[in-house]
């Protein structure tokens, strides 16, 4: 049973921690967040060295394929970094549904290049009606004299404004989900770009008769298991990222309590505010072990009541810690310029992107009514 | 309309406020109101509503009647905040109706009163608040600004923080310290002064939302006129309690609240595309319906207390209860509406809330506010007197301690 990384997997983990405390003092990320595409090719790259993106694909791609646990880590000092480089869209959701596809054409053809840093891909899978259910779209696909016609909207796509490829998940005649790699150059793609709240670049896309070849179909069957497979393990990645970032907001705000002083004392004088922190780490705590139980139940019937329990906590507790980090900070707590408020930006926005608490509720009662 | 008879007949009223609001606003004041992402709306055209309410002679319903008041009783003045938060107005900025002027009301000579009352009510000047500094929040007492005697003159050394659009005021009114002697709160001076005096700078604070609304305030050796003083010297902690406790029973977040959560209702009932409403799904209605109890609570609790003043009489510790109540559903209501919103609030568009400029909002205008909104109202349980301290005060009062 994994409460912890493994050595290996701390190792590397480590090196990244190295990495985001050379490159990311809070104010170039600051910076970085607000000016161009949002983040550093030149960092990207140096993740690619790193071997990061390497992690979930087999050796024959030039991957180290390792397990989740790995990328787990790279997330967890992400979360502490606040780091903008787009590995979570990037790698954790487009990288591993490439990964998860039967077209080895197009595996060969980007999975090499996506280790090398030098190819980008989002994955365009939510939609407005879809409410966080990656199985609900209007996106449809239709065959057409030999080519594949794509119509619909997705919303939120992050990475989309950094990304050269889309994969782009749609239903077709039969009801079936398919996956398909369109560029985002290609003729009738309209992309809405645009930073988020949390500091990244993301796109509402428009899709108006786009056509792909059959070939840029990423999986020959229905595709529908596999992207929410995806999706879930991408949680266990996310619930890593919000470890990371809880324990640092904790880290922050217990010295600020410490070192602030009001009516002639440090604040941690006060009994209201060491329950409330006390809370706070008991909201931490949650999320860390749920996180672990989830990776433990990773390829069994469990996981995905497990992966959802885990989304579902992050959009109370990860809420919750984080709006209470920015009252103890008081008005400081409301700027731009403290860390906190980013923290804060970041754990709200991971509630409203792949399934909020509400949907992660749905799914749990309807995963215990069909056992 | 100028009746302080219990007895008045409160529907007409709410008939000839309506008839008002109905066609004195500018279609830009009204896009101010809805583009108003926290308690401050938009500058300039709330400004520009100000004047019209004052040229009707209804901006400060508060005041005494000499001195611009509309003579109305405290359910005409709740009916009044109501309607205008049903029409959709922007807010009237607090700092000088509600904040200063009471101020110079209670406690300054007629020269004074004749000088800046005024200009408090047309709006021709804007007041910002120079209380918290970075040492002294939730403990004001303990602030350091610092104003020495020179002649007839005090000079300010030190600093001011959290001062709300100090970047749009010419003035400004201050606690600063005279006096380090005995306990704290025995050596404040209120003080009114000029904005832009020579030793002055202003920074401006970005906030979670991106923009600036607060801004920090430095002194170095500013000279101010000791006839700018409101009070006697020393005795500013004594003036700046009474500005908190005039607006006596005027806690309005029930005004706000309930045409919001219509506004939220009606955006969960409206169907999408394909037929499906929000409000279908059961565990959204079901937030809806929490939400709907605790701002009617809000709204119940704020007309009971106000029903049972007597004229003149202080809410005492329930104007603790009503703040804490009132900021905690506000926020809850941020949140729901964000959920509402989903992904359509992940996008920051500051241009798009920018009024008059044009720039069409990604996706609906109503997901635009949600996340500013969201952000902003984190500010309301940390803003006048913090929840922890209200809650303190209500625990003292409450077990008589």
């Amino acid at each position: 049973m994994q409460y912890q990384y493994t050595s290996e997997q701390s190792e590397f983990k480590d090196s990244l921690r190295k990495f985001v405390q050379d490159h990311y003092d809070y104010e170039s990320r600051r910076h970085l967040a607000k000016e161009g595409n949002g983040y550093k090719a030149e960092y990207w790259q140096q993740l690619a060295e790193l071997g990061v993106f390497g992690l979930p694909f087999a050796e024959e791609f030039g991957g180290l394929e390792l397990d989740l646990g790995y990328l787990m880590g790279v997330a967890e000092e992400f979360g502490r970094g606040l780091v903008l480089e787009p590995m979570f869209p990037v790698l954790a959701l487009a990288g591993r549904l490439l990964a998860a596809g039967d077209n080895a054409e197009l595996k060969n053809e980007l999975i090499p290049s996506l280790i090398g840093g030098e190819l980008l891909i989002a994955l365009a899978s939510e939609e407005k009606a879809s409410r966080g259910n990656p199985l609900i779209m209007a996106t449809s696909v239709k065959a057409e004299g030999g080519e594949l016609v794509i119509n619909g909207e997705k919303h939120a796509v992050y990475a989309a404004p950094q990304a050269s490829q889309y994969l782009v998940t749609a239903k077709d005649e039969s009801g079936a989900v398919k996956v398909l790699l369109v560029a985002a150059d290609a003729a009738g793609v309209t992309a809405t770009e645009y930073q988020t709240v949390d500091g990244a670049r993301a796109s509402n896309l428009r899709f108006d008769n786009v056509k792909v070849p059959a070939s840029a179909s990423l999986f020959s069957g229905d595709a529908a298991a596999s992207l929410e497979l995806v999706i879930d393990e991408a949680l266990l990645v996310m619930g890593a990222e919000a470890v990371g970032l809880m324990d640092q907001l904790m880290a922050i705000t217990g010295e600020y309590l410490q070192t602030r002083k009001q009516f002639g004392m440090p604040i941690a004088a006060f009994q209201a505010l060491q329950h409330r922190y006390a809370d706070m780490y008991i909201a931490c705590e949650k999320i860390r072990s749920l996180m672990w139980g989830a990776l433990q139940t990773v390829g069994t019937a469990e996981f995905a009541e497990s992966a959802a329990m885990l989304k579902a906590e992050i959009g109370k507790s990860g809420r919750y810690l984080g709006q209470q980090a920015v009252q103890l900070h008081g008005g400081i707590g409301m700027t731009d310029e403290l860390s906190v408020g980013a923290y804060f930006k970041r754990l709200t926005a991971m509630d409203l992107i792949l399934g909020g608490r509400d949907y992660q509720l749905s799914r749990l009662i309807k995963i215990r009514k069909a056992a | 309309m100028s009746t302080t008879d219990q007895s008045v007949d409160l529907e007409s009223f709410r008939q000839e406020v309506r008839a008002f609001l109905e066609t004195a606003p500018t279609p830009e004041i009204l896009e101010a109101g809805r583009k108003t992402t926290s308690v401050f709306a938009p500058f300039k055209e709330t400004m520009a509503w100000q004047k019209i309410l004052n040229d009707k002679g209804w901006v400060a319903p508060s005041w005494p009647q000499e001195y611009g008041g509309t003579g109305w009783n405290i359910q005409q003045r709740y009916i009044f905040t109501q309607e205008c938060n049903r029409r959709g107005v922007p807010p009237l900025l607090p700092q000088n109706i509600q904040m200063v002027g009471p101020a110079v009301l209670g406690f300054g000579t007629d020269e004074q009163k004749a000088e800046y009352l005024p200009k408090m009510l047309s709006g021709e000047d804007f007041w910002c608040q120079g209380y918290s500094e970075p040492g002294a929040g939730s403990d004001l007492a303990s602030l350091k600004c610092r104003a020495e005697s020179d002649g007839d003159d005090y000079i300010l050394n030190g600093s001011k923080t959290w001062t709300t659009y100090g970047h749009h005021a010419n003035k400004m009114f201050a606690l600063v310290r005279t006096s380090t002697e005995g306990k704290p709160q025995q050596g404040i001076t209120f003080l009114l002064l000029d904005m832009g005096l020579p030793g002055m700078e202003v920074r401006p604070i970005i906030g979670l939302d991106g923009e600036p609304e607060q801004c920090e305030v430095f002194f170095t050796d500013v000279r101010v006129p000791k006839r700018n003083r409101i009070g006697e010297e020393n005795q500013g902690w004594t003036v700046a309690k009474y500005v908190l406790e005039f607006e006596r029973g005027g806690s309005t977040f029930g005004t706000f609240l309930v045409p919001a959560m219509e506004q939220l209702h009606a955006v969960c009932d409206t169907p999408d595309a394909s037929g499906n409403r929000l409000s279908d799904d059961p565990i959204l209605s079901y937030k809806l319906a929490e939400l709907d109890i605790d701002i009617r609570a809000v709204e119940h609790n704020e007309k009971r207390v106000n029903a049972n003043l007597k004229h003149g009489e202080n809410p005492g510790p329930m104007a603790s209860l009503l703040k804490i109540m009132g900021t905690e559903v506000m926020q809850r209501f941020s949140e729901l509406q964000l959920e509402v919103a989903g992904l359509a609030g992940l996008p920051l568009q500051n241009d798009a809330l920018v009024v008059g400029s044009n720039v069409a909002p990604i996706g609906e205008e109503s997901a635009l506010l949600a996340m500013p909104y969201y952000l902003n109202t984190r500010a309301a349980s940390i803003y006048a007197g913090s929840n922890e301290v209200q809650r303190s005060l209500l625990a003292k009062a409450a077990l008589g301690a």
